[in-house]
């Protein structure tokens, strides 16, 4: 795949952001390598543990050496964690997201440079008489845009902070959901290797079946019911393929992948259930202080609060501008200098001061709103590790060795002819059933682990955890269970 | 058989008889007084005219204290751990520790004092099956008497005024206590015997019971579908053999408490006449030989023979169902299906699955798979020539030249060229034998 012409594109010199733009004068480049250098400080310690951070270099973003990157890290069966570093390396719309932060940062270099002089000159020429040619020299200087530089260059810097709190929050949203798309993606593997044995089960019924009323033992109707089993069980496989297609185009979306590229396997089952979880102790304050959301309403209201003062001090600062100016009269020099004073009577910037005492208040407001959908969403989340988890372990080691001991039992039965062979497959039927829905337990667990995880590292916007669906579960049948939270 | 044998009238050698308890398991020590003896001892005189005890295989006899002319017994109704062959252990309920409980045996004339002591979780009565007796004597709950309540004991007294095979069994609850086991035969001897002297004299009562592989409890809900039935509530090969000598003249008292089921006995190697009923004796005038006799649920029926034929023989139920172990009826039949073309599918799911009977079910025991636990199914015995597919209801009668050497568990053995085998191709062409010959 080619990306965008890399190549068109300078390699931005190292050195602070704006000290860079001012010494490099005329010389234009995106900031990417800072801009990422600056995601990458911020996410830092809000990264989840093991994950990739390397994949967030500017070379990457750029797709400079990310093209064989890319195609290493697809050439082996895919993790969670190789997954997220594709979609790092590879995904679109993050690089999209780190050149909106690229327009912040571009805003906070404008903001920083100081007006420029404005030079007049003026030439004369009497029409009669034998004066020679005369000439005006001025110069003019925005004093009141030199004054305010530093409070509108605040503004911009606050608003550069509130773009790089979504920028970062944004990368921890690719990672999320790349590892949702690819627990998806296992269980979706999974549940076809178990509808597809499922199937096998219906089909040895309906084998048996037809063997046996070959040799006149049973009615058409146990073979008719035994194939019925069989189109049933081939419909659920045609569904969970589908679901599997799904699954994986989802995810290609999210690693940028088409073409060929989208061969890549997955070969390891969902693991098994967390039981590390921790204690839950001030996890509520920890989301809290890792938020980006908040982090980028604090940047906001900053900004605000800045505009704020800006307007409050444009306001009051009559506008001021200054100049020297030089006149050559026949043979000399006139020299002198003005000074321009603006009276604010009437445009006190009271508009642009109140437009931002309400976006302060408003985003205040958002920000404890925030606040506390952060907190409740980390106790669900908690809570719905726990449950999973639970669920999970109990479909594990009770559920299933339970469904295997009715198994074993009923080829006990079966031996000493009590029971039939449809009742053995039956039997073996539950055992897939109750894998089914481990499967499904556990790809919930998975969900809601980094779901949490998520809130830990500072994300809240975009969580996905939807509602548990209680299913009233049949003594066989349990596979609806966790179909749930999507 | 001499008089030296005979034993003082109304002194019944109670459990002096053939009972060896060897296969009878789980019986518990609470039978009362019961040596056991390997020998098919011959059995002792115990009523005028030379008549000999009766021996209940597998079972025992009630003794008696003689109080004041008075026979005085006790029976004790109570749960009792019973093993219907090796393997097969259940919760049954019966008396002195036994079912079916100790075997009744007076002569006509006695007068008897039975103390019915009930340790059963519920009450219970005693019905003293075929006799005639006070009204108030007959045991039926509600009817004759009010129930004997756990805990308690009732005396029930009467006099012997009609010879015959009897039974005993609960009035109270009948479907429950009877599907559990409690029940027991009731002989009376005559005071002057009636007919040809017998040497050997034999109680057996049937009974059938639904105990599903891996259950502990018979189920007294069933009405059908009893997978465990026995002679005197033993299962083949648990059942213990009657051993009798050529020419001996022998009677088979049988007695049916089933729940639901008559039962065609059949005997091998002889006929017999049928002498007596629960009603009484059959006037000679109306017997006739048979083979098979038909024990209804609610009778006794009582026959006699005289075996001329050494060997052991078969003697069982006709009812083919009946001389099964646990078989269960519900799983589809197999009888010719293409084995492999199944295993193969069903293998791959669930190892260790291997199609059965599709070949028939005979010699399934020998196939030695894993069964349920507390379970006989497809149990058989182990013959002279190979297994013995049958169970239930199925017992051997083993006509002996030296009965009163026999502990019974020896084969007999066949003179030579006595027993059917592979023909000789030289002797069947010689016969016009062809076994390729053709039909239709
Ligand atoms: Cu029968």
């Amino acid at each position: 795949m080619k990306t965008w012409s890399s190549s068109r594109w300078k390699r931005p010199a190292a050195g602070t952001l704006v000290a860079s733009m001012l010494t490099l004068g005329g010389c234009v480049t995106v900031p990417l390598a800072n801009d990422a250098r600056d995601v990458h400080t911020t996410l830092g310690a809000r990264w989840m543990p093991g994950g990739p951070v390397v994949g967030l270099t500017s070379e990457a973003l750029r797709g400079e050496d990310a093209d064989a990157a890319v195609r290493a890290l697809l050439a082996q069966p895919l993790t969670a964690d190789t997954a997220v570093r594709i979609a790092l390396l590879n995904n679109r719309d993050l690089r999209a997201a780190m050149h909106e932060l690229g327009v912040a940062t571009g805003n906070l270099v404008q903001m920083s440079l100081p007006p420029n002089p404005e030079v007049e000159l003026e030439m004369r020429k009497p029409t009669r008489g034998g004066q020679p040619l005369q000439g005006d020299i001025g110069l003019e200087y925005d004093l009141s845009e030199l004054i305010l530089l530093p409070q509108r260059r605040g503004v911009a810097q606050a608003e550069r902070t509130a773009a790089r709190a979504l920028t970062a929050g944004e990368v921890l949203h690719l990672a999320y959901r790349t590892r949702l798309g690819f627990y998806e993606v296992q269980a979706r593997h999974q549940q076809l290797e178990l509808r597809n044995r499922a199937l096998q089960v219906a089909q040895a019924g309906y084998g048996t079946a037809v063997e046996l009323e070959k040799a006149g033992n049973v009615r058409a109707l146990e073979v008719a019911t035994e194939r019925s089993a069989v189109e049933s069980a081939r419909l659920a496989v045609a569904e969970a393929e589908n679901a599997l297609l799904d699954s994986r185009e989802a995810l290609n979306v999210l690693l940028g992948l088409f073409g060929p590229r989208t061969q890549w396997t997955v070969d390891s089952p969902l693991a098994d259930p967390v039981n590390d979880l921790d204690s839950g102790e001030g996890l509520e304050a920890r989301a809290i202080e890792a938020s980006l959301d908040l982090a980028e309403l604090r940047g906001r209201m900053e900004a605000a609060d800045r505009r704020h003062g800006l307007a409050r001090t444009e306001g009051f600062l009559p506008h001021l501008s200054g100049g020297f100016h030089g006149e050559k009269d026949e043979d000399r020099w006139e020299m002198g200098a003005h000074l321009t004073v603006g009276l604010p009577l009437f445009d006190r910037k009271q508009g642009v001061r109140m437009a931002a005492l309400s976006s302060r208040e408003s985003l205040k407001a958002r920000y404890e709103a925030t606040a506390t959908a952060i907190r409740a969403s980390l106790r669900q989340a908690r809570g719905r590790v726990e449950s999973t988890g639970r669920r999970a372990r109990h479909v594990r080691d009770v559920l299933l060795p339970a469904r295997r001991q009715v198994l074993d039992e009923t080829v006990l039965q079966y031996n000493a002819m009590q029971v039939g062979v449809f009742e053995v497959l039956r039997a073996q039927a539950a055992v897939t059933d109750a894998a089914s829905t481990y499967v499904e337990t556990l790809l919930d667990h998975h969900r809601a682990r980094s779901a949490l995880e998520q809130l830990l590292a500072g994300r809240h916007q975009g969580l996905e955890l939807g509602s548990i669906r209680v299913s009233s579960m049949s003594a066989s049948s349990g596979a609806a269970a966790a179909a749930d939270a999507h | 058989m001499d008089r030296r044998q005979f034993i003082q009238l109304g002194a019944l050698a109670g459990g002096t008889l053939v009972a060896s308890h060897a296969l009878a398991q789980g019986q518990s020590h609470a039978v009362p007084s019961a040596p056991v003896s390997a020998r098919a001892r011959t059995p002792s005189i115990v009523a005028p005219g030379g008549q000999v005890a009766v021996t209940t295989p597998n079972g025992s006899t009630l003794p008696w204290r003689k109080v004041g002319g008075v026979k005085v017994g006790h029976l004790v109704a109570m749960p009792v751990k019973h093993t219907f062959a090796p393997g097969l252990e259940v919760e049954a309920w019966g008396y002195n520790g036994s079912t079916p409980g100790p075997t009744i045996e007076a002569v006509e004339g006695d007068r008897l004092r039975i103390y019915v002591t009930n340790r059963l979780p519920e009450p219970t009565t005693v019905h003293w099956h075929g006799l005639i007796i006070p009204n108030g004597m007959d045991g039926v709950s509600g009817l004759n008497q009010r129930p004997i309540a756990p805990g308690e004991t009732f005396a029930y007294e009467f006099t012997l005024n009609q010879p015959g095979t009897y039974m005993y069994h609960p009035h109270y609850d009948e479907m429950t206590q009877m599907a559990l086991g409690m029940m027991g035969m009731f002989i009376v001897h005559p005071k002057r015997p009636r007919g040809p002297r017998v040497v050997r004299d034999f109680a057996l009562m049937t009974h059938e019971w639904k105990v599903l592989p891996g259950m502990r409890r018979p189920d007294p809900n069933a009405m059908s579908d009893f997978n465990v039935l026995t002679f005197n509530s033993k299962a083949f090969p648990a059942t213990e053999p009657l051993v009798i000598g050529r020419g001996e003249r022998v009677r088979i008292r049988l007695g049916n408490l089933s729940a639901m089921d008559h039962h065609p006995i059949h005997l091998h190697g002889l006929s017999f006449e049928m002498t007596g009923t629960d009603g009484g004796f059959v006037p000679e005038s109306a017997r006739y030989p048979e083979t098979s006799i038909l024990v209804p649920v609610g009778s006794t029926r009582v026959i006699e023979f005289v075996a001329d034929e050494p060997g052991d023989w078969a003697m069982h139920c006709h009812m083919t169902h009946h001389v099964m172990n646990q078989m269960g009826h519900a799983a589809p039949v197999t009888l010719g299906a293409d084995a492999r073309a199944i295993d193969r599918r069903v293998q791959a799911l669930v190892p260790g699955y291997m199609t059965m009977g599709q070949d028939g079910m005979g010699g399934m025991e020998e196939m030695g798979m894993p069964m349920p636990a507390n379970s006989i199914p497809m149990k058989g015995g182990k013959g002279p020539f190979g297994p013995i597919d049958m169970g239930g209801m199925f017992t051997l009668l083993k006509v002996r030249e030296n009965p009163d050497t026999e502990d019974g568990s020896g084969w007999y053995v066949h003179p030579k060229g006595t027993v059917a085998d592979k023909a000789d191709p030289v002797r069947m062409d010689a016969d016009g034998i062809n076994p390729d010959v053709r039909f239709g």
